[in-house]
């Protein structure tokens, strides 16, 4: 059979015209392991919220664990949603439209999936409403709690004309309707998730303002802002193109299919790459004013935070110099020349380099002792969190293979076939 | 720090925060709803074919969007950003305007791929023809690349007299089981006549006082514009990672569809009716 032609496929009427997909039953058994995986994750989050936190190898020295270093990567890599919105409906950037609905997906899967770790972490979900009803005023997570959620309506918001522009949903009158409608107020919601987003990446990392008692985290700023909050904006505006570039190549060689041309892949390449070169730039500024001023203000030794194994100067030498340096440089400088491989393997590079960063600012910030009492500790997460860990790359990975197979997520795809 | 929780107080941090809470709240839900409430006002045959158009032309890949004035050499490479709508459109009226150069390959009334083009028909863009009668009604029909499309098997489900047409709205449908194909107007006016495949046209309007056929494709344009349809026919009917090969000659079959039974039949009429 020709697997190149919608023939085999039961689902053919949902698929949108000029594409062809593979057999709805192929698709199935690629997303098995994957419905596996999610319905372990499922129990998983039960445990934790019938049960609580003893499910997990949380305690009071590791009260951030492997769920806030995956909250704090995946709205940083989600950031390429906002990121696109504002270069397409404010700076009028239109060579991006080609992965601009990717782009909403993407974003609509990170914040959702942080938000149900947030979620499980925090327990009780029927009480969430508290949050915005008893607001704890002295948290900088108050204002991140708020910008996530409305920034979450946002994306799917965007995400809903999307959905509804289905080849069998467009044919209601009243979706018609609807999903045009909300593709006239697109600009607007672009801007909102815009303000939004520099927000709460911000206040993510304005939190290192008030970590007094973690000297390797705690950072000084401007006012109530802490470097941190400028940085946490600035990488995760250089991640979010790498990513979606990331993300792009994926889809393209699963589906074997040329989705976008390659001036897209080069313009994001030189978008993430700018962005990150004054990120590396701001960045070493901070660490440098942070080991000569801020440490040695508190009558601690910054250099003596590097000396625990495993988390060495290494780390810092990788996550400045292997993983943002060098990517940036590439990014900016080989946009136009180098290939699409190369553009790729560099974006692989930064996405690990702000995964790093917030691994860094999470789980070894909490390794590192800070009182003479203390002791080094490693922490190793349970199952249940892994699983709850897995079950959100799970969900990321179906809804977006279904929305890869029954939506228009890149316009330029009939284009390719003949490019 | 809301105001209806104990212990809040009216400092000026509060009352920033909250104000901007509140706006993009407010910009959030003011949008939606005013979305919601345009929506509901769409809701009406004319508005909602507009809207469909809007789509579909925007869903249509780059080079089935060619400006008619890149077909005869009279612009180099042009994109129309219209809806095919020349009639208001600034470059058109340039154009038209000045002597014509082209270099186009075929002459007036030259047949490509074994199509036969009426020197006296006007073009549509959605493969539709639109002939002039004496007494100015107009006589619409579909062209040979689309009827080959078309099986026989398939019902058309043309509008009663009286009907009102808009160009680019719905003209009629084909419908063959559960599956239908709309066929753009490209006129417009109200439906006087209707015909069928047998009878050799499908409608017969009357345009009133504003029959502007400016759009319609016409003389040496046609050629060229049918020989890129039949390749982004080819490309529709091709593999999507192998090259697609583009002959430069033959002649079309007479029935297309039938000859690609494997092929989804609603999906290939449906792309070259201009529906995405």
């Amino acid at each position: 059979m020709d697997r190149n032609r919608n023939n085999g496929t039961k689902d053919i009427r949902l698929v949108a015209r000029g594409v062809n997909r593979m057999p709805f039953g192929k698709f199935l058994y690629l997303l098995v392991p994957w419905l596996i995986i999610l319905a372990i994750g499922m129990y998983a989050i039960f445990l934790c919220l019938a049960k609580g936190l003893n499910q997990t190898n949380m305690d009071n020295r590791f009260a951030f664990g492997v769920w806030i270093f995956l909250d704090l990567s995946i709205i940083a890599l989600g950031a390429g949603a906002f990121f696109t919105g504002f270069l397409v409906y404010i700076l009028k950037r239109e060579e991006l439209r080609a992965v601009l609905n990717s782009a909403v997906v993407i974003g609509f899967i990170c914040y959702s999936g942080a938000i149900l770790v947030l979620m499980v972490d925090v327990g009780q979900p029927l009480r969430a409403w508290f949050t915005f009803w008893h607001p704890n005023i002295h948290s900088m997570l108050t204002e991140v709690t708020f910008c996530i959620t409305c920034y979450l309506v946002v994306l799917s918001v965007e995400y809903a004309p999307i959905v509804l522009r289905n080849k069998k949903l467009k044919e209601v009158p009243a979706f018609l309707a609807m999903q045009y409608e909300l593709h006239r107020i697109m600009p607007v919601l672009a801007g909102v998730g815009t303000f939004l987003s520099f927000f709460h990446q911000g206040s993510l990392g304005g939190l290192f303002g008030v970590l007094q008692g973690h000297p390797f985290a705690f950072r000084e700023g401007l006012a109530i802002w802490p470097t941190t909050f400028f940085l946490f904006i600035i990488s995760a505006a250089a991640a979010g193109p790498s990513f979606i570039l990331l993300t792009t190549w994926i889809a393209s060689r699963v589906s074997r299919k040329r989705l976008v041309s390659d001036n897209v892949f080069a313009l994001l390449a030189r978008i993430s790459g700018s962005l990150l070169v004054v990120y590396v730039m701001l960045k070493s500024i901070d660490t440098l004013t942070w080991l000569n001023r801020t440490v040695p203000s508190l009558g601690l030794s910054g250099i003596g935070f590097f000396l625990w194994a495993p988390f060495n100067i290494w780390i810092l030498f990788a996550e400045i110099i292997v993983f943002g340096l060098v990517p940036s440089l590439f990014l900016l400088f080989g946009s136009g020349r180098l290939r699409t491989g190369w553009l790729v393997a560099s974006s692989v590079m930064v996405c690990c380099g702000i995964v790093l960063n917030r691994f860094v600012m999470t789980i070894q910030t909490l390794s590192l002792p800070t009182m003479s009492f203390d002791r080094f500790m490693i922490y190793t997460p349970s199952w249940q969190e892994i699983a709850a860990f897995l079950f959100v790359v799970a969900y990321g990975v179906i809804i977006y293979s279904l929305s890869f197979r029954y939506l228009r997520l890149f316009p330029q795809e009939i284009e390719m076939k003949v490019n | 720090m809301l105001p209806w929780v104990y212990g809040f107080t009216w400092q000026t941090g509060n009352i920033i925060f909250l104000s901007i809470f509140y706006s993009v709240v407010a910009v959030i839900l003011g949008s939606f709803s005013i979305a919601a409430i345009r929506a509901f006002r769409d809701l009406k045959p004319d508005r909602l074919d507009e809207i469909r158009w809007h789509f579909d032309f925007e869903s249509l890949p780059e080079f089935a969007k060619v400006c008619r004035h890149a077909f005869t050499g009279e612009v180099n490479q042009r994109v129309c950003r219209n809806g095919f709508d020349c009639r208001t459109c600034k470059v058109h009226s340039k154009i038209t305007g000045v002597p014509r150069i082209t270099k186009s390959v075929y002459s007036e009334g030259e047949i490509p791929f074994g199509l036969k083009i009426s020197a006296n028909c006007l073009y549509h863009r959605g493969h539709t023809w639109v002939r002039v009668e004496s007494d100015g009604t107009l006589t619409l029909g579909l062209d040979k690349l689309a009827e080959g499309l078309v099986w026989s098997q398939c019902e058309a489900d043309l509008p009663a007299v009286g009907t009102r047409l808009h160009v680019n709205g719905t003209g009629w449908y084909f419908r063959k089981e559960a599956s239908r194909a709309r066929v753009l107007s490209p006129v417009d006016g109200e439906v006087i006549a209707v015909g069928g495949r047998k009878e050799g046209f499908y409608l017969k309007v009357n345009p009133g006082n504003d029959s502007d056929l400016r759009h319609l494709l016409k003389g040496l344009e046609v050629g060229p514009w049918m020989t890129s349809e039949v390749e982004r026919l080819e490309m529709a009917l091709g593999a999507s990672d192998g090259a697609v090969s583009l002959a430069d000659g033959g002649v079309l079959l007479d029935n297309i569809a039938a000859n690609y039974p494997e092929q989804g039949w609603e999906d290939i009429l449906a792309l070259m009716l201009l529906e995405s």
